[in-house]
């Protein structure tokens, strides 16, 4: 009894289905380049992280979408691996208050550039609160991803205080210095080699705040009671720059603990 | 010369920079691969400005300890640039400021030599960069030794 599936193949089918094959393997050759083309591409698209989403959904507007739309100047990477930055001009509705100007122009930074490869400061990065103090300092208080995924290296880390010092002077007259805090604390580094525990300084032609405002919040900036810089700002040695100036030292400034500490006797080491 | 580590330890800033203050006569160098840059360049970087007031006690405060050598670690600094820009094409000329935290505490003339970078794809290509940062590094401090010597006399003397 003869099997079926044991009959031998007609030639002609068999033919028929080696052109098949044949053209199949020809359409694959043509069409894989093309599919590894938009995998390229695909991945070149930054993500919306999961803190982006929400930083998208929690942070108020604090301007009139309906006021007056401005240039904005942004500091963004030039690209040129030197660590210098380009400047970029970005329409936005800027408010007329320091407070919630600076906080507009910085998460706007955040947001970075068309160009993922130019950004200066990390995606996930959230700004939690930006203040104005009398004297002129902004504070920024940034979100832990600011120090954890800041790439390490001086350059990387003085990239990233520049562009946000230079995108504060170009869009925030009255900010003459820069502090920067990390989830409301201050930092020794910002990512293991800047030293954040020194103001920066912005603009040392910077326009006086106005004196009927001690303190300028921007909306959603955590209560005064928590701020915890004031008290470091006034008797710190927050005199610094980044770009050579000195900040004045009051005289009334103690700038060493109040026990002398001993020739270079290092301070008591932190738990 | 002094190591302020031996392997893969962390020591705080504070202690590298107490071993450092506790030697006499001596430049600290702190040598890292940063994370950007262009590859196969180094970057050497200063302690940018710090406020000097001088203290009624005559002490040195510690935080900030580096300001009166900052004439000394610039030259220093750009002496060490100098060879390293003949070295590895592409380096800056001069040395660069930054608030570099390890430098603020360290009461000898500093420099932080950073080495483009970790995004290199072949680990070798820092490896041969090595003898030519020692070498640099070795010629920078010749140079500048005469210097330092005089200044060694007063440390807390501006020059």
């Amino acid at each position: 009894m003869n099997d079926p599936t044991n009959t031998p193949m007609n030639p002609r089918w068999r033919a028929y289905l080696i052109v098949m094959l044949a053209i199949a393997v020809f359409i694959a050759a043509l069409y894989v380049p093309v599919l590894r083309r938009r995998l390229h591409q695909a991945k070149d698209v930054p993500t919306v992280s999961e803190e982006q989403a929400r930083r998208e959904l929690t942070q108020p507007s604090p301007t009139n979408p309906n006021g007056p739309v401005a240039k904005a100047r942004m500091y963004w990477s030039a690209g040129a691996r030197d660590g210098s930055l380009m400047p970029v001009n970005v329409d936005l509705p800027l408010a007329m208050d320091p407070a919630p100007r600076g906080k507009q122009v910085l998460n706007t930074l955040l947001a970075g550039p068309i160009d993922a490869e130019l950004r200066t400061l990390p995606p996930d990065a959230v700004l939690l609160a930006f203040y104005m103090l009398p004297d002129g300092t902004a504070v920024a208080d940034f979100s832990e991803a600011m120090a954890t995924s800041t790439p390490s290296g001086i350059q990387s880390e003085q990239m990233a205080v520049d562009s946000i010092a230079k995108t504060l002077e170009a869009n925030v007259p009255q900010v003459k210095w820069l502090k920067i805090l990390i989830h409301g604390q201050e930092v020794d580094t910002l990512a293991g080699h800047l030293d954040l525990t020194r103001t920066f300084l912005v603009n040392a032609k910077a326009t006086p705040m106005p004196q009927s405002a001690p303190i300028q919040k921007s909306k959603g900036a955590i209560p005064d009671s928590t701020n915890p810089l004031a008290p470091p700002l006034k008797g710190g040695a927050g005199a610094s720059s980044i770009v050579g100036a000195k900040k004045p030292i009051a005289p009334s400034q103690k700038l060493t603990p109040g026990s002398a500490p001993g020739k270079l006797t290092p301070p008591a080491k932190n738990p | 010369m002094f190591q302020t580590r031996q392997g893969n330890e962390n020591p705080s800033f504070d202690d590298r920079s107490a071993m450092a203050n506790a030697q006499r006569g001596a430049v600290f160098v702190s040598i890292h691969v940063g994370s950007t840059g262009l590859p196969g360049t180094a970057r050497v970087y200063v302690m940018s400005d710090l406020p000097s007031a001088p203290d009624t006690n005559g002490l040195i405060p510690w935080d900030r300890a580096q300001a009166p050598f900052l004439p000394l670690s610039r030259r220093l600094g750009d002496m060490v640039q100098g060879f390293l820009s003949q070295r590895f094409k592409g380096s800056p000329l001069n040395a660069q400021a930054a608030a570099v935290r390890q430098l603020r505490t360290t009461a000898a003339p500093a420099i932080a030599v950073e080495i483009a970078s970790v995004s290199v794809e072949d680990r070798n290509i820092l490896d041969r960069m090595a003898p030519g940062i020692a070498d640099a590094i070795a010629r920078g401090c010749s140079g500048f030794r005469p210097l330092y010597v005089v200044a060694a006399v007063n440390p807390g003397d501006r020059p």
